[in-house]
């Protein structure tokens, strides 16, 4: 069971996630983000709101 | 002292209390801004030569190195341009400021009841009048030898000098400056610990190991010249009115919202649901995934101080 999450982006943000993606950080967009979300938390296991 | 043995002089003088000096400092050329006595400020203005538009940009330099550059640190023009116009090759204190602004009459007046007082602005105006530049061209100030910190509360605050006698900074043109150094004209604030002393300026032909010290910079399109400016010409008079054939060309303009739509899996909602009831990433769960994305993004891919709190 997986949930659906609407990012609101606009043309110069699509752009920094698309140039990643070209440059083999992620195979699509979703997993991009996917691993971002991952990354963060790792960076962050015990405070998540640390770190901004 | 590096390299100094086999670099060649090419000017040598002394500043006094309460003056300034604009010197022609060619690409390829050293500025030595040393002590006599120790303890003094000396606050700077840099215009290039040959396009006085472009000018040390305090911001910029304080974005891209903090609020103490130093060896290794550039000072950067302003916006549009954003070049390096000085490499600092050496510094044997390390209490430069770029947080200060100059002192000014205003200031003397407001804060200490006296109208006529030496003051960085001035001094600065009057140096930079002998190239024809009037006191609105002087720019905010890169502080050498200016000891300044910041308070926990965010306050920022000026502690004791700590150059001495012999302590200097040596900066490299990497483009023809006009380089306008001033004894800081402080003498009742703590900037120079109440004494106002004479500084040594020393212009040498950089040597081989002195480009060593240079590190490599970024040379990119936005540095842009006034031959990408759409008014190309310096307006000439003071009065400002409307160009009637003005339409705007802002860039990207519009800025399209679209939604991109991911899935995600319990355990990646059970993450995102922690994250939001911390209160601090936003108020959806859009909202929260869009902050760790971009902030995830800076912290692994950005080039340059990352500007995020410890």
């Amino acid at each position: 069971m997986t949930t659906r999450i609407k990012l609101r982006l606009n043309q110069q943000q699509l752009e920094l996630i698309d140039k990643t993606v070209k440059e083999g950080e992620a195979a699509d967009r979703a997993e991009l983000v996917r691993r971002a979300l991952k990354e963060f938390v790792q960076a962050r296991p015990t405070s998540p709101a640390a770190g901004e | 002292m590096a390299a100094s043995s086999q670099r060649k002089i090419l000017k040598e003088l002394t500043l006094e209390p309460g003056t300034g000096k604009a010197l022609e400092v060619r690409r390829g050329q050293v500025l030595r801004i040393a002590q006599t006595s120790g303890r003094q400020c000396a606050d700077f203005n840099c215009f290039n030569l040959h396009d006085y538009k472009e000018f040390f940009h305090t911001g910029r330099t304080r974005h891209l190195h903090g609020l103490h550059p130093t060896k290794g640190d550039f000072l950067w023009s302003a916006p549009p341009r954003e070049r390096p116009m000085m490499a600092i090759i050496e510094d044997t204190v390390g209490t430069n400021d770029v947080l200060y602004p100059r002192c000014s009459g205003f200031l003397f007046e407001h804060q200490y009841g006296l109208p006529v007082h030496t003051n960085c602005h001035d001094i600065q105006a009057e140096a930079q009048r002998e190239y024809g530049l009037t006191p609105d061209d002087v720019h905010d100030s890169f502080n050498f030898f200016m000891h300044t910190g910041v308070s926990p509360d965010g306050h920022p605050f000026i502690a004791e000098n700590t150059a001495r006698e012999g302590d200097y900074v040596e900066v490299l043109a990497l483009m023809d400056v006009l380089a306008v150094p001033n004894v800081c004209g402080a003498d009742v604030m703590k900037t120079s610990d109440f004494e106002l002393k004479p500084l040594t300026l020393t212009v040498f032909e950089a040597t081989a190991e002195d480009w060593r010290n240079v590190p490599d910079f970024p040379k990119l399109r936005n540095q842009r010249s006034p031959a990408d400016f759409k008014v190309k010409n310096i307006k000439v008079d003071r009065e400002l009115y409307r160009d009637e054939s003005y339409r705007p060309e802002f860039v990207n303009v519009p800025l399209v919202i679209s939604e991109l739509e991911v899935e995600l899996s319990p355990s990646e909602m059970e993450s995102l649901e922690r994250l939001k009831a911390t209160g601090k990433y936003g108020d959806t769960d859009a909202e929260v995934l869009r902050y760790v994305v971009f902030t995830w993004w800076i912290s692994r891919f950005m080039r340059g101080p990352k500007h995020a709190s410890p």
